[in-house]
């Protein structure tokens, strides 16, 4: 307990992570002034004109399904300007996951509900960055200088010290985000009560965020667990940096490319990238090129790569480097 | 007298893909105990950091035994650590956090008490400074920094590294003082250093390595003795009748300026008595023993040649030591074999 306390406190005093800290702040502070600039709170008429609006599509939509059982049932001629679908409950307005909303057609305001999502992915995304930095320059540093060796003559036993520095980063990590992307959240929310609208805050909707949410802040302890993993597998914070860059242009660009030339169906499925969206957001629907090749009949070429899919693969990345870190850090020549 | 630190048959060699192998420490043995004042020399390059690191768990040694207080390192290390100060090398400490911040984390890390930070600062000297970032410290007050992480503990055994490195002519000083006062109160320390004239001055056993093999050891004036060549410097009016007469005696003369050095002498009656005799009067009869630098330049070979560059693997191989100890000690209570 007490070498994860000093832990924290070596943690919180580099000034890499202040740094990333003022970072973070300003970077919402300009979002959230930028936001507060750009929006109004939509007056009674503006209201009146966006219902309206929302009423009408609604109304359209429900035409469109009409004619289509209409023209199925052979009451009406098919007009060859028509696109109908095979089964027209595909596009029955009742089935709809949402209909058109007054919030939809509210222009230069802000609107919490439809925002949430895109501001919380944001916030995850640099918080991710932050965990990959932190994590990779506060193991990184102190392998380069010899923090870790000053501190083996005090507490010889490497797994317990690099134990409480992962717990530390991780407990660091997890508390900081958790509260910073709350505070992100909270602010545009409130932007949204006083200089735009709320938009429709039910259930469902707090439920969904909340899972975003949570998957996110998930999503951040990886990430500093790689950059943690792969700094001390490279002795150097650069070694996780360098890694990522090169994961990146080397796997992400290079290989899809010649997964493409290749004729790869399903390139999207050895991508990290994939996962991760598919974590942060639930699921992610991918396309397969070669899926529908014969162009014969209806073919759905989608494809999807749920939470739990992501979940399991994420894990196994981040559990393996964590693992071979401690199996190395334990057996190597700290010189 | 107990043995606070034993290695017997230590060997650590490093391999690399571009440079291959490289022993650096070759069945290498120490033996420091308890309330010496033990100094480890050798030249660059010749295994001492290798085995301090080994000693302390830092490296893996390929064979050998090694126990610090008693028990086995680095695998049981552990359990005696909190009795062990140790700097090796120079240690790097974070720029950003002030000495006294330093220090305490270590404290706290180590369940020492954060009373005693503000003690070894004194001890240090650096008790004005030690608020003060650790960036803008010069290597000197650096060292002192790292000197005082060790004695945070209030070790009974402290391994100090060069721990001289940097300091100036009065830091150094202090630094002799500190050890002594440190050994006249138990504490038995184990210094390496290149400063061959401090160590003769603190310490009162020697241990010498070179190219990964002990070449010496024992205490400081046991090891001297065994390179005392009997020499004596003459100081004579007449030295080419003198060398004339000590050489009818039978005693090996040579002639320098404005002296001479006589050879083998075991008493010194003899010169004077001989030279009296024949109305030869001395003026100067001085005994000419070895210095720890001197023996140390011997032994490793590392003297300086006008004659070309010496490079640093240059120096004396000494003799292979015995049959490598296998260590196949599975003994739980760690007691030494006879």
């Amino acid at each position: 307990m007490n070498l994860i306390r000093a832990e924290l406190e070596r943690l919180a005093a580099r000034r890499f992570v202040q740094l990333m800290v003022v970072l973070l702040l300003a970077a919402f502070a300009v979002a959230a002034a930028t936001t507060v600039a750009d929006s109004h709170r939509p007056s009674a008429a503006e209201l009146e004109q966006a219902q309206s609006q929302a009423a009408v599509q609604i109304a359209h939509l429900e035409a469109t399904h009409e004619r289509c059982l209409r023209v199925k049932a052979g009451q009406l001629p098919l007009d060859e300007n028509d696109y109908l679908p095979a089964d027209c409950a595909e596009i029955d307005p009742a089935r709809m996951a949402q209909l058109p909303v007054a919030t939809d057609f509210l222009d230069g305001v802000f609107v919490f509900a439809n925002q949430a999502r895109p501001l919380l992915y944001t916030v995850v995304a640099f918080l991710m960055l932050f965990g990959l930095l932190v994590g990779a320059s506060y193991i990184g540093a102190d392998l380069n200088s010899g923090g870790v060796v000053n501190l083996l003559l005090w507490r010889p036993r490497r797994e317990e010290v690099l134990r409480a520095k992962l717990t530390a980063l991780t407990g660091v990590l997890l508390g900081f985000s958790a509260l910073t992307s709350a505070a992100y959240l909270g602010v545009f929310w409130l932007i949204g009560q006083a200089g735009g609208t709320p938009g429709r805050l039910d259930g469902e909707f707090w439920a969904g965020l909340g899972g975003s949410y949570g998957r996110g802040l998930v999503a951040v302890l990886f990430a500093g667990a790689i950059g943690f993993a792969v700094a001390t597998l490279g002795r150097h914070t650069s070694a996780a940096l360098g890694t990522v860059v090169a994961y990146l242009v080397v796997w992400e660009l290079g290989a899809r490319l010649v997964f493409g030339v290749l004729g790869s169906g399903r390139p999207d499925r050895v991508m990290l990238s994939s996962y991760l969206f598919a974590w942060l957001s639930g699921e992610v629907r991918l396309w397969d090129g070669y899926a529908c090749g014969d162009g014969a009949g209806f073919c759905d070429g989608f494809y999807t790569l749920g939470w739990p899919e992501a979940l399991v693969v994420l894990l196994a990345l981040t559990g393996g480097l964590v693992g071979a870190a401690f199996v190395l850090f334990r057996r190597r020549d700290l010189i | 007298m107990t043995a606070v630190i034993e290695i017997e048959g230590l060997r650590k060699s490093f391999r690399s893909l571009r440079r291959g192998r490289r022993v650096a420490v070759d069945g290498f043995d120490l033996s420091v105990e308890a309330g010496q004042v033990h100094g480890f020399l050798g030249p660059n390059g010749s295994g001492k950091t290798t085995t301090l690191r080994a000693l302390l768990g830092l490296v893996r040694a390929d064979g050998g035994r090694m126990r610090v207080l008693g028990v086995d390192s680095p695998r049981r290390l552990p359990e005696v650590a909190g009795r062990v100060g140790a700097i090796v090398e120079s240690p790097q400490f974070f720029g950003n956090f002030t000495a006294h911040r330093t220090l305490r984390l270590l404290a706290v890390a180590g369940g020492v008490p954060t009373g005693r930070v503000d003690e070894v600062l004194e001890q240090v000297g650096l008790r004005d400074r030690g608020h003060e970032r650790v960036r803008g410290y010069s290597l000197g007050m650096k060292q002192r920094l790292a000197v005082a992480s060790a004695l945070l503990k209030g070790p009974e055994l402290l391994i100090l590294d060069e721990p001289a490195n940097g300091l100036d002519p009065a830091g150094i000083r202090e630094m002799r003082d500190l050890t002594r006062s440190l050994a006249a109160a138990g504490v038995t320390v184990l210094i390496s250093s290149h400063i061959l004239g401090e160590i003769q001055l603190i310490c009162d056993h020697v241990t010498i390595i070179s190219r990964g093999r002990r070449a010496a050891t024992g205490p400081v004036d046991e090891v001297l003795a065994g390179f005392d060549r009997h020499e004596w410097r003459i100081g004579i009016a007449d030295p080419d009748r003198a060398a004339a007469v000590l050489g009818a005696a039978g005693v090996t003369v040579a002639e320098h300026d404005d002296h001479l050095v006589a050879h083998g002498v075991a008493d010194p009656e003899l010169i004077s008595r001989t030279l009296g005799e024949q109305g030869l009067w001395v003026r100067e009869l001085t005994p000419l023993r070895p210095d720890l630098e001197s023996v140390f330049l011997e032994l490793t070979g590392s003297a300086p040649d006008p004659a070309a560059s010496r490079q640093v693997d240059d120096v004396t191989l000494p003799p292979a030591p015995r049959e490598p100890v296998i260590d196949l000690d599975v003994r739980q209570n760690g007691e030494v074999p006879a």
